[in-house]
């Protein structure tokens, strides 16, 4: 149990000592390749989130709700 | 009174666009966009053809965007569940259409960007309308976004009867098809309201790692059953409850090893409703760039859900004569798969050829610089009563 909850401590310290570093605007090169960026598959995430609606309870984070379906 | 409104709303619109003007740093870059997609969707008794074409264009830059976004579902499926028996009067194909427009803004003010969209989306015997804003700001020089969004969707649901087209309005199994009403709201009423907030928080961790994190909750009040599944249940009336409250959280990583020209994005989302279900769906994806201007991406998502409180595993169910609910569970019947435990295995693969290599190398093909074309096949691999689907798509973008 204590060294579930060390981790844990050591994982926000790394992530929080992480997010002390500033990303510059010249140093964005890679953040901005279509890979990096979560908006590259906004049309694919729209397909995927209709046939969550008509298919599983889970609508996974793409806002939920709504859609018609040839539910079976 | 009318003229003195018309005049406030004049001075609402040159504010307006004043500050489009004013606030936002300058020089921008506009990029407009058309793209056009094919989605499919196959299983045992379903199949989906979904062709969708969007375009973007900035106004004249990214302190306005407007989109705009027409698709049409055609929907072909054999089973009794979802209607053919109403509607053919047999188990035969059925071939439904569904269009859809949705239309956007969105405007880039410094570190703010505001948004704005509508969606109407039409079939047979369902009508949808919905609309929503989104509000996001930068923080630490872009190294911090955080957005909120709400959205409300108004649904009408209608029943197709006779196989002649006619339809009804269908209030949920509980309500007496003599007392379902249709052109307001509330209990006996073929009107489902869903009320959408997501908070999404992202993080630039390093320049060459992102953390994201959002969390959603969704209000439904209103018919959330099929109006077509009596044949499932010995001639019962599916019967759900008519309020759903909903939350998702999703925390993720994209990662990139550019030496190795791999990017690594593993996220995970957990689902949980007060209808007792909970779902987890890890996923992991993984960019390779084989050479520059060749994207290969590998996806594995795993998916597994419980069941909802009202779910028999026995399907014996009584014609309950009154409402569905947490405390009446008797009231409550279900064949919705959605309302019962099973897993599904989705591998998957896309290929997406970027157009800038060949853009540069010949002066012709200049126009093709910033567009690309786009493949993704999924398998889904379920142990539901849909058995296993195949997902693929192809895109064709370009930036003008």
């Amino acid at each position: 149990m204590h060294r579930r909850r060390a981790a844990a401590i050591g994982v926000v310290i790394m992530l929080g000592a992480a997010s002390c570093v500033l990303v510059e605007p010249h140093q964005r090169k890679y953040l901005s390749m279509p890979e990096m960026n979560p908006a590259t598959d906004s049309l694919e995430d729209v397909f995927h989130a209709h046939i969550e609606a008509a298919r599983r309870a889970s609508t996974n984070g793409h806002g939920g709700g709504g859609g018609g379906c040839g539910c079976g | 009174m009318s003229r003195r409104r018309t005049s406030s709303l004049g001075l609402a619109l040159w504010a307006w666009i004043s500050l489009f003007w004013v606030a936002a740093p300058r020089p921008l870059l506009a990029e407009n966009r058309a793209t056009i997609r094919g989605n499919y969707y196959r299983e045992k008794s379903t199949r989906v053809m979904q062709p969708l074409a969007q375009i973007t264009v900035d106004a004249p830059d990214e302190r306005l965007t407007l989109g705009a976004t027409y698709l049409l579902d055609a929907i072909s499926s054999a089973s009794i569940a979802s209607g053919t028996q109403a509607a053919t009067g047999g188990d035969n194909v059925f071939t439904e259409l569904r269009h859809e427009f949705v239309g956007t803004a969105q405007s880039k003010l410094g570190e703010w960007t505001l948004g704005g969209f509508f969606r109407y989306s039409t079939e047979t015997d369902y009508l949808s309308r919905a609309g929503g804003v989104s509000l996001a700001r930068d923080l630490l020089r872009k190294n911090i976004n955080v957005a909120l969004a709400y959205s409300f969707g108004g649904d009408r649901f209608y029943r197709i009867v006779n196989n002649t087209g006619a339809r009804e309005p269908w209030c949920g199994g509980d309500v007496d098809v003599n007392f379902c009403r249709t052109g307001g709201y509330g209990r006996n009423n073929n009107f489902l309201q869903i009320h959408n907030t997501l908070a999404s928080y992202s993080h630039t961790l390093h320049e060459t790692m992102l953390a994201t994190f959002s969390i959603g909750y969704a209000h439904l009040r209103g018919p959330q059953d099929n109006p077509y599944r009596e044949g499932f249940l010995g001639g019962i009336e599916e019967t759900h409850p008519h309020v759903r409250n909903r939350v998702v959280l999703t925390p993720g990583v994209r990662w990139m090893v550019w030496r190795e020209r791999i990017t690594f994005e593993p996220f995970y989302s957990l689902y949980l409703d007060d209808w007792g279900q909970r779902a987890h769906t890890p996923e992991l994806r993984v960019h390779v760039r084989p050479v520059r201007f060749l994207r290969l991406r590998a996806r594995y998502q795993y998916y597994k859900q419980t069941a909802a409180f009202f779910f028999r595993a026995d399907g014996q169910y009584v014609d309950g004569d009154s409402r569905c609910s947490r405390d009446a569970p008797i009231n409550c019947a279900t064949a919705d798969v959605k309302a019962m435990p099973w897993e599904a295995h989705t591998p998957g693969v896309q290929l997406t050829w970027e157009f800038d290599g060949v853009a540069a190398r010949n002066p012709r093909l200049r126009w093709l610089e910033g567009g690309f074309v786009e493949v993704t096949y999924n398998h889904m691999i379920q142990d539901n009563r849909f058995g296993n689907a195949r997902i693929g798509s192809l895109a064709f973008s370009l930036a003008y």
